[in-house]
């Protein structure tokens, strides 16, 4: 009888579910309402953490493809990618969820403020890099060109962060990442960092599952090559005597 | 005999010239897209002279990132993988393969935005300040988007979607050259100092030359 050594990486999705169900109850139930806002500040407990998001994804694959540059192995080529994968997919929540935010307290969708308008820039940059990736089947050639674009984009970042400092802006300046203390009330910062500490652990979940995924694909991929190649003499056939053709 | 540096990347830059002086591909093709953009604009917007002369500019402007990137991705710029072989086993330095395509590509953009900015001008009924300034705002666009592509189409570098997939990459990385661009063009309107914006463009100019010349031997290792 044969045993075969548990699957760890099974325990991820289930931190996930319990991240997401603590960061609902946090948000939305144990936190009281803003004052002016009411219950439209609860998005800001989704909003913010997607945003830290974003910038930590994407500094992981500025980080991994500078990895890569130097060190050519491939698992620096699946972080950076995984990482910018996610922070894709965060930056986008974080554009949705402020337009939800935006109609009602500035009654517009969408305003040309610094901020948002570099966001949704910084989220089509990231686009073209995941698109990159697709262009090409060679594994160390989409490596290297990916981390040179994954080194290059992230000046996206700051420029997003400081928006709001350097331009006139619409979008609240930072509340947290400052100097000073914050401008929030004792229990909403408590619950936004619990909601920050929460999105993080989702992330190193979400990251771990995801380079698995890419350690596959990579695989499927060099077996598909490997087996690509035509065998010599497979074009040649066995006369087949009295039978018409 | 060796040739230096900057040899190499004239000849590569003369190459790419000759190119398109035979095939016409900017000239003929990307030149008068432009320009139907141009004339698009006021069909979609109305025709009222005030509004035209107030977005003629910014106009002017988008046209050209959006339409020059295909100056930079054009047939003729592009090598085929024997090319690419051809250009490696002479000894040609891929950095210096860079700045020569860069090179041809921002002599190229030059062209674009002058026969479009006079059709501007004329369409749209611009009055220009400071035209002083003009021509140097015009050249560290041109090669700030030259340097852009180039990058951008090495980095690309396949047949099978660059047309789609470098605008994609370049358009949203060339807004600080938008935003330089236009601003300088606003300060001259208002008789400010465009000292900053045109800083702006050096740097953006620079960190792209050094990102496209440490980056030219990484991706032509991958072919």
């Amino acid at each position: 009888m044969t045993t075969t050594a548990p699957d760890r990486s099974r325990v991820w999705p289930w931190i996930a579910i319990v991240v997401a169900g603590l960061v609902t109850l946090v948000a939305g139930m144990l936190v009281p309402q803003d004052a002016v806002q009411g219950q439209l500040s609860r998005i800001l407990y989704v909003h913010v953490p997607g945003a830290w998001l974003a910038y930590l994804a994407f500094g992981v694959t500025m980080a991994a493809s500078a990895m890569y540059l130097w060190r050519s192995t491939l698992i620096w080529d699946r972080l950076a990618a995984s990482s910018a994968e996610i922070g894709v997919y965060f930056t986008g929540l974080t554009l949705a969820l402020g337009m939800i935010w935006g109609k009602p307290t500035w009654g517009v969708w969408w305003t040309w403020d610094a901020r948002l308008t570099l966001t949704a820039i910084m989220f089509f940059v990231y686009l073209g890099y995941l698109a990159l990736r697709r262009t090409t089947d060679d594994i160390d050639a989409r490596a290297k060109r990916s981390a040179i674009l994954g080194v290059l984009a992230v000046v996206q970042v700051p420029l997003v962060h400081f928006s709001v400092v350097w331009w006139r802006s619409l979008h609240q300046a930072p509340t947290l990442l400052k100097p000073e203390s914050p401008d929030m009330d004792g229990e909403m910062v408590v619950a936004l960092l619990v909601s920050l500490a929460m999105f993080t652990l989702m992330y190193v979940a979400m990251m771990v599952k995801r380079m698995e995924l890419a350690r596959l694909e990579e695989q499927v991929l060099r077996a598909e090559q490997s087996d690509a190649g035509p065998v010599a003499g497979a074009a040649v056939t066995a006369p087949s005597l009295g039978e018409e053709s | 005999m060796s040739v230096s540096f900057f040899g190499q990347a004239r000849t590569v830059a003369s190459r790419d010239l000759l190119r398109e002086r035979r095939s016409g591909e900017v000239a003929w093709v990307t030149l008068p897209f432009g320009a139907v953009a141009l004339l698009l604009v006021p069909i979609a917007i109305g025709t009222d002279a005030p509004t035209l002369r107030a977005v003629g500019i910014g106009m002017f402007w988008v046209v050209v990132m959006l339409f020059g990137v295909l100056v930079s991705v054009r047939r003729t710029g592009a090598d085929s993988q024997s090319q690419k072989d051809m250009v490696s086993l002479t000894g040609i330095d891929p950095a210096a393969s860079f700045v020569g395509s860069a090179w041809a590509s921002s002599l190229l953009l030059i062209v674009f935005e002058v026969i479009l900015g006079l059709l501007t001008i004329a369409l749209y009924d611009i009055r220009i300040v400071g035209w002083a300034w003009v021509p140097l705002i015009l050249i560290l666009v041109a090669v700030g988007l030259g340097l852009l592509g180039t990058l951008a189409g090495g980095i690309v570098s396949t047949d099978r979607s660059a047309a789609a997939l470098v605008p994609l990459i370049v358009a949203p990385m060339s807004v600080p050259l938008l935003i330089a661009a236009t601003q300088a063009f606003e300060g001259l309107r208002l008789g400010h100092s465009i000292l900053t914006w045109i800083l702006m463009l050096v740097v953006v100019v620079l960190v792209l030359a050094i990102a496209g010349v440490l980056s030219a031997r990484p991706l032509q290792e991958t072919g």
